[in-house]
Order: structure tokens, then C-alpha cells, then sequence
């Protein structure tokens, strides 16, 4: 088992290559389409034209696009994706920077959301067609209607400016993450409880949980030992394209949390036309969506033996 | 992201029934904290591009002479007294003594050549390198004495001496730093009232108190600039007492912040003129009475009073209020007055009104895209049919800088401010005919030979009078022939806890805090 698992693990990394070139080649394309010169967004209005021009060689948006697109992967292969045309840092030390708040942040609001959205589902499926399931049904539509801006804004005026109990914005304590994660949280909770309860309620019918009934299990261990197990394949994957998501940076959360996360560093990066960051962080954010999926069907495995890959 | 200060806006009646902590009886804070828009983009003086990141940097780093606002001149900072030789190419100066710099070496005409030579040197990046660059040589007289040789008279210089950009570095800090890292880090580089502490990116910018400064001791021992990118979260981080300042809360805000007993609104003019601009090479708007039907087509002080919360001023002449060489064209800005317009247009030739494409931004200046639906709305009174489309700030920028064949511009919402009080600025960067784009930012595409004329005597010549002569019919010429529609001056403001008392704002976007108190 052990062996063919590796195999698997290598060959699906292998197959990411020929992705992330071509990822590679799209960001490039696509963020030289877009209207907008970096030379002139970088330098401002006030600027004169000798000197957005010397900002151009300086950049090298003076050469041919192969030859920029040569630069740009050989940075890439170097491990630091170049340097900010605004900051002339190293790419990979700004997203360096940013990745530790949106791990933090993502890691967070995914846990909380597995626990709540977990239990929650868990207890409409099991009280399913009373108040409970109602309830929580109710709550899980308000999860994926609310915007987050509104939420985040509705959140900071009560705990922060109402009563005080947190800061309304901005990192440097614990407390500075409670808003924000809750924020993040509350669309995911809503799609996993949904998700938790519509697939619990499907294996609740099936003949096993018939037979584990039959054979005199109370009802909350015929749930959780041997229903929700089963239950849990469609809740896995949907958490892992959650956690995926939120890895690409919540750029509406970190904006109105003032959260220095990627998402809003890629949203500065394309207001000022910054190529190499926006490069930068489109491939980090496509490698990590392959690494969460991978890690997804390999958690397959440990929720059911009965899936092998190799 | 607009749709949060909306939302903020809906949140009103929670805000104001709720009792904050903000201005409630506090101990003086050891760290006052500030919330800004935006991040830096680099603390290396040279590079400044934006006036807000300038604002920060000015904590750390002086220039030799500094803005004089009330009396419309320069005063002494770190020079203490200056000559200009009659015919403009020698400026001396005598440097303050005493002075040194945060890593204890002296400041002298040496670091004033170091810095001015770095400016000087193509392999800077120096966005606003027209500062300086009429500047030849900076030669070394003695310690404490500079001279300036100037290639060409430079009337502006000393005002251009005043900004960000030409503030001395300390030669000695800047080789430890290194030149590739002065972007990032200002450790003991300036002479200014705080040191650079620390700048986590995308987060905040902390500096602290220097004790050996020469000039008068700050209130505060540290400074925090914390980086807030939406406008919502800046007002309710004020509310919760997590910052004492917060720069450009929400404008529809505004009014409910003048009256909430624990917050101060600090509100001031600026010499950012907000303008639509005209076409004159396009289709009817080369005609001056359809530009001058439309200035007459549109009520500024409703629309100021009714969409712009009056955070604004209306413009009197193409040059605001406040810079060298302002003369008042029309007062109270060209009349409203939609009868004269449709005479005009009818005058013109187009008695029934024409159809017309009228772009702006969203957000980058107070209301801009609200501000176009007013005036669109109030044209259509006049029979002009302007179609209000709006894009993100980047491509706005590609569509203003478009060559005159390719521009797809007739009508526009610019906003234009320059960083030192001088009419130039304005006039000479809008209105003379060689800054048409791409070479410049004039997309108005007004061309006028005589205006030329005047604009290019009046940047060299040292005559003082002169110059304000010159500028005065230009303005004059410019507001008839209308290539805009002339709206106001922005106002630019910042709230503050009650508790904060002596921050002001200065006329070209910056908050003045360095000598705040808390009472």
C-alpha cells in the first residue's frame, strides 16, 4: 500500500508541471492585456514622460514579450519569481510575508467551519423535519446570502465599537483574529452543515444503518460511529475547495479587516499594474490549490478504506 | 469595495445610538496611531509618488527649506537663509548648525550635495525628478554653506525644495543601508522628529521619538501608521478607539462625524482642482461657446452641497486658490445658467443638443462617479446626451494618456493637484500645448499659442511680478476659452479622536500632526 501510495503522490505532482506552465504562460498573457502601463500607474500622473520611460527599460517593458517571458520563467525556476516593480523587493519575500497572515486566517476559518458546520449538520440530519433542522437550515441560507463586507461591518460595529470586546481591525494579537475568521467562516459553515446534512440524511436510509439500528446501537453512536463516517467523502471535498479558496486570499475579508493578506496584496499588485508580484501570486496560488487537492483524495483514503490509488 | 461605506452609511442609526469609547477621559497614549489608505510603495525620499507616503516619510526625513501655507511662501527648515543670484542660476544657502543627523554624524553641505547628486543621478529612480532638475551642481562652499549652479532659471526651485522628494539623507546611513535597500528601510537616514522603527508590510509603519532632534520635541513618543485600504474600517476603527486618526473616513460619513461629540472632523482646502475636461479637438467641443454652454449648464455649488457633502470649493479660476500666481477669474466659478447654455449650443449650431461619451473613475477622487451622473443628469436639461461609463483607475490612466488620434476621450473627470503652491503646476501641466499625451497629461488637448507663450516665459523668468502677470492672463484666457468644466477645489480631511488636539491639514493633501497633543 505503501509504495503505489508514493507513486501516486509523485506522479499527480508531476502531472502539476505541464499546469503550472501553463499558468505560467496564461498570467503572463493575460496581465499584458489588460489596459493599464505599469511604467506610468508606478511613477504617477505628475511624472514626466523621460522619466515613465526610463521606468520602462528599468522594468524591462522596453524588451520583446518572449524575451520578458524568458526573464519571467527563468525567475520562476530561481524560486523568486523576480523583483516588485514598485518595491524592487524579491516577489517571493513579499508573498513570504502575506502567506503567514493568510495560513493563519484560512486555517482558522476552515477549522472553525468544519466544528460549527460539522454539528450543525450533524443535528439537522439527526433532528431532521423539526425546529432544529429548520433552524439550521435557516441560518446555513443566511451563511451563503450574507456578503461578508456587510457581516464584517455589521460584526465590528457590535464586538468592537459597540461592546469592545475585540479589535475592530488590523493583526498583532489573537483577539485581531476572531473578527475576521468568524467573517470567513460564515459562508463555509453554512456550505459544509448543508452539505454534512444532506449527505448524513442520505446514509441514514441505507440497509447498515438499518442493520446498526436493528442490532439495539442508541441513535447518537449509530450517527457518529457508523452513518457520519460514511457520510463524510462529498463534506471532505467540499471543505478541501473551501480551504483552497480561502488560500487565494479573501480579498473582501482582508479588505475590510485590514488583514495583510495575499488576496489584498494581488489586489494592490493589479491596481499598480505590478507584473512580477501579480505573476508571482497567481503561481503560488495555483500550486497550493494543487497541493490541497491532492491532500484532499489522499484524506479519501482515511475516511474510507475502501479507496486506494495506485 | 464602494459598497461598504454605502453599507456604513445604512448602519447609521447603530452608530449613533451607540455610546463609544473614543473620546471618553484617557491617559495620553505612549503611541499614537494613525490609520492610513494606503501602504507605502518605498520610504526612500527619491521615490516619493504619492503624497500620503510623502506625509509619512516627512516623520523621519527634512528638507532644507519648508511650506510657509499662511503666508504663501517658504520658510527656513535645515537651510536657515538663502541668495539668488540676479539672473536666476545661483542659489546659495547657509545650513542650520548643530544639526545631526539620527546616526550622530553632522549634517552639512556635504549631505546636501550627497542627496542632490543622488537625485541628480539617472540611475535613481526619481519620479519627480522636475523638482530638481534645472539644478547643474551642487558645489561644497564651506560646511555649512551650498550653492546650487542651475542650467536654466528655475522661478519654482525654492517652493520645489520644500517637498519630500529633495529631503537630505545622511551619506554615512544611506552607504549602511545600501542604495538597492533605501526603499525599505530609513534607519537613522533623516534628521526629522521621529526614527524609523520598523515597517511590517502591509500592516503598519512604526517610528519613535529621536532624542537628539534640534528642532522642538514631539508630544508623542511613538507613531504608528497603520495601513487600513477601506474607508469603512477606518471610521469604525476610530469609533472603537483602535486608532486616534483615521484619514478619509467615508464622505457620506462625513456630516455624521462633524456632529458625534467624541470625534474631531479636521477639514481644509487643497490645491487638488476637480475638473471635467473638454475634448477640444472632438466634434462639437471644439467649438468654445459649446464648452462654455456646458460650464454654464452645470450647478456646482448643488451638486458641491448635495452629493459632495461640500467637501469642496468652487474654483474661481483654472489655477486654485492659494498657489503663487492665483488670480479669481469669475467669482463664485462660471454662473449657472441653463438659458444662456441652450442659446449658446443653438448659437453654435446645435439647437437640439448633440450625443456625447463622458468617462470617469470610481473612487479616486471624493464622489467622482456620483459627481458624473450629476452633471450628465443636469446637461440633459440642455439637451446634451452624455452617456456616464466608468472603469477601474489603471485603464483610466491608459485611456487619459492616449495621443490625440487614438484617444477615445470627449468628455472626462480629472482631478489635478501639484505638490508645491505654484499656478505652473496647473497651468503649464493642462493647458501648454507640448503636454499634450503622450508626452504629458493635458488630454483637455487645449492648444492656445499665445497661452504657450505665457506659460513658458513665466517658468523662467525671475521677475516675481512678472510671473504673477503673466499667470493672471493666462487664467484669464483659459477660463473663457473653457476647455473644462470648471468644478472646485477638494477638500481634503481626516478625523480624529476628541482627545487629539493640533492636528491640521495642509493645502496639498497632508495631515500636519507631528505637534499634536492629547488633552
Amino acid at each position: 500500500m505503501r509504495a503505489p501510495l508514493g507513486r501516486y503522490v509523485v506522479r499527480r505532482l508531476l502531472y502539476a508541471l505541464p499546469t503550472l506552465l501553463g499558468v505560467t504562460l496564461a498570467v503572463f498573457l493575460l496581465v499584458r492585456l489588460i489596459p493599464g502601463d505599469p511604467a506610468r500607474l508606478i511613477a504617477g500622473l505628475l511624472a514626466s514622460d523621460d522619466e515613465v520611460q526610463r521606468l520602462r527599460v528599468e522594468l524591462g517593458l522596453d524588451r520583446p514579450m518572449p524575451e520578458q517571458y524568458a526573464r519571467f520563467l527563468a525567475s520562476v525556476l530561481a524560486g523568486n519569481f523576480g523583483l516588485s516593480a514598485v518595491t524592487r523587493t524579491p516577489v517571493i519575500e513579499e508573498i513570504g510575508i502575506r502567506m503567514r497572515a493568510t495560513l493563519t486566517l484560512a486555517v482558522t476559518s476552515t477549522a472553525l467551519a468544519v466544528a460549527a458546520g460539522l454539528s450543525a449538520g450533524v443535528l439537522a440530519a439527526a433532528y431532521h423535519n423539526t425546529a432544529v433542522d429548520y433552524a439550521v437550515m435557516m441560518a446555513a441560507l443566511g451563511g451563503v446570502s450574507i456578503p461578508v463586507f456587510w457581516l464584517g461591518i455589521m460584526l465590528m460595529l457590535l464586538f468592537a465599537v459597540h461592546l469592545h470586546w475585540v479589535p475592530a481591525g488590523g493583526t498583532g494579537t489573537p483577539a485581531h483574529l476572531i473578527l475576521p475568521a468568524v467573517t470567513l467562516a460564515a459562508f463555509s459553515t453554512a456550505i459544509v452543515a448543508r452539505m454534512t446534512r444532506g449527505s448524513l440524511l442520505e446514509t441514514l436510509n441505507l440497509d447498515f444503518v438499518r442493520t446498526a439500528r436493528a442490532k439495539g446501537m442508541g441513535e447518537g453512536a449509530v450517527i457518529i460511529r457508523h452513518a457520519l463516517r460514511n457520510a463524510l467523502i462529498p463534506v471532505v471535498t467540499v471543505v478541501g475547495l473551501q480551504f483552497g479558496t480561502l488560500l487565494g486570499g479573501a480579498v473582501l475579508t482582508e479588505t475590510t479587516f485590514a488583514w495583510p493578506g495575499l488576496g489584498r496584496l494581488l489586489v494592490s499588485a493589479i491596481t499598480a499594474r505590478d507584473y512580477p508580484v501579480i505573476q508571482g501570486i497567481v503561481i503560488v496560488f495555483a500550486a497550493m490549490f494543487v497541493v490541497v487537492n491532492l491532500v484532499t483524495d489522499l484524506l479519501y483514503v482515511a475516511v474510507d478504506p475502501r479507496i486506494r490509488y495506485g | 469595495m464602494r459598497r461598504i461605506s454605502a453599507w456604513v452609511l445604512l448602519a447609521a442609526s447603530v452608530l449613533v445610538a451607540v455610546p463609544t469609547a473614543a473620546g471618553q477621559a484617557q491617559p495620553p497614549p505612549k503611541t499614537l496611531r494613525i490609520a492610513v489608505g494606503i501602504d507605502a510603495d518605498t520610504l526612500d525620499p527619491a521615490g516619493q509618488t504619492t503624497t500620503t507616503v510623502a506625509n509619512m516619510v516627512d516623520y523621519i526625513y527634512e528638507t532644507l527649506l519648508r511650506p510657509d501655507y499662511a503666508r504663501g511662501t517658504v520658510a527656513p527648515q535645515l537651510a536657515t537663509s538663502w541668495t539668488v543670484s540676479r539672473d536666476g542660476l545661483t542659489y546659495t544657502f547657509r545650513l542650520r548648525g548643530g544639526v545631526t543627523f539620527q546616526d550622530g554624524t553632522p549634517f552639512d553641505a556635504d549631505a546636501v550635495k550627497f542627496t542632490f547628486e543622488r537625485l541628480l543621478d539617472p540611475k535613481t529612480r526619481v519620479p519627480l525628478r522636475f523638482l530638481v532638475d534645472a539644478i547643474k551642481e551642487v558645489q561644497v562652499l564651506d560646511a555649512l554653506t551650498a550653492r546650487f549652479v542651475l542650467s536654466r532659471p528655475s522661478p519654482m526651485l525654492l517652493s520645489n525644495l520644500t517637498y519630500t522628494t529633495t529631503a537630505i539623507l545622511s551619506p554615512a546611513a544611506a552607504a549602511k543601508i545600501g542604495a538597492a535597500n533605501l526603499v525599505r528601510d530609513a534607519t537613522a537616514a533623516g534628521t526629522g522628529p521621529y526614527l524609523f522603527k520598523e515597517w511590517v508590510r502591509g500592516t503598519s509603519i512604526l517610528v519613535t521619538r529621536n532624542p537628539a532632534y534640534w528642532g522642538k520635541a514631539p508630544a508623542f513618543d511613538e507613531v504608528m501608521f497603520r495601513v487600513v485600504p477601506d474607508a469603512g474600517t477606518r471610521e469604525t476603527m476610530l469609533l472603537a478607539g483602535d486608532v486616534h486618526m483615521a484619514m478619509l473616513p467615508p464622505a457620506p460619513d462625513v456630516r455624521r462625524l462633524r456632529e458625534n461629540p467624541n470625534v474631531t472632523l479636521v477639514q481644509a482646502p487643497t490645491d487638488r482642482v476637480i475638473f471635467i475636461g473638454l475634448n477640444t479637438q472632438w466634434g462639437p467641443l471644439r467649438d468654445a461657446r459649446v464648452r462654455q454652454a456646458f460650464n454654464y449648464a452645470v450647478n456646482k455649488g448643488a451638486i458641491l452641497s448635495s452629493v459632495l457633502f461640500d467637501l469642496g470649493t468652487v474654483v474661481d479660476s483654472p489655477c486654485p486658490a492659494g498657489m503663487f500666481g492665483y488670480g479669481p477669474v469669475q467669482a463664485g466659478g462660471w454662473p449657472f445658467n441653463p438659458i444662456k447654455a441652450k442659446q449658446l449650443l443653438a448659437e453654435a449650431g446645435y439647437p437640439s443638443g448633440f450625443e456625447v461619451t463622458f468617462f470617469t473613475p470610481t473612487g479616486r477622487y471624493i464622489q467622482d462617479f456620483q459627481v458624473a451622473q450629476a452633471v450628465a443628469a443636469q446637461l440633459r436639461n440642455v439637451g446634451i446626451r452624455a452617456s456616464v461609463s466608468t472603469m477601474e483607475w489603471p485603464s483610466y490612466v491608459a485611456e487619459i494618456t492616449a495621443p490625440p488620434e487614438r484617444t477615445r476621450l470627449q468628455m472626462f473627470v480629472l482631478g489635478w493637484a501639484w505638490v508645491v503652491l505654484d499656478c505652473d503646476g496647473v497651468l503649464f501641466g493642462q493647458f501648454h500645448s507640448s503636454q499634450h499625451p503622450p508626452r504629458g497629461l493635458a488630454p483637455a488637448f487645449y492648444a492656445n499659442a499665445e497661452v504657450d507663450s505665457w506659460l513658458d516665459e513665466a517658468r523662467t523668468t525671475v521677475d516675481v511680478e512678472k510671473r504673477k502677470t503673466l499667470y493672471h492672463e493666462a487664467q484669464q484666457r483659459i477660463w473663457n476659452d473653457a476647455p473644462w468644466i470648471f468644478l472646485w477645489a477638494q477638500k481634503w480631511y481626516v478625523a480624529t479622536v476628541k482627545n487629539l488636539v493640533g492636528v491640521s491639514i495642509t493645502p496639498i493633501e497632508k495631515w500636519d500632526a507631528i505637534y499634536a497633543t492629547w488633552k
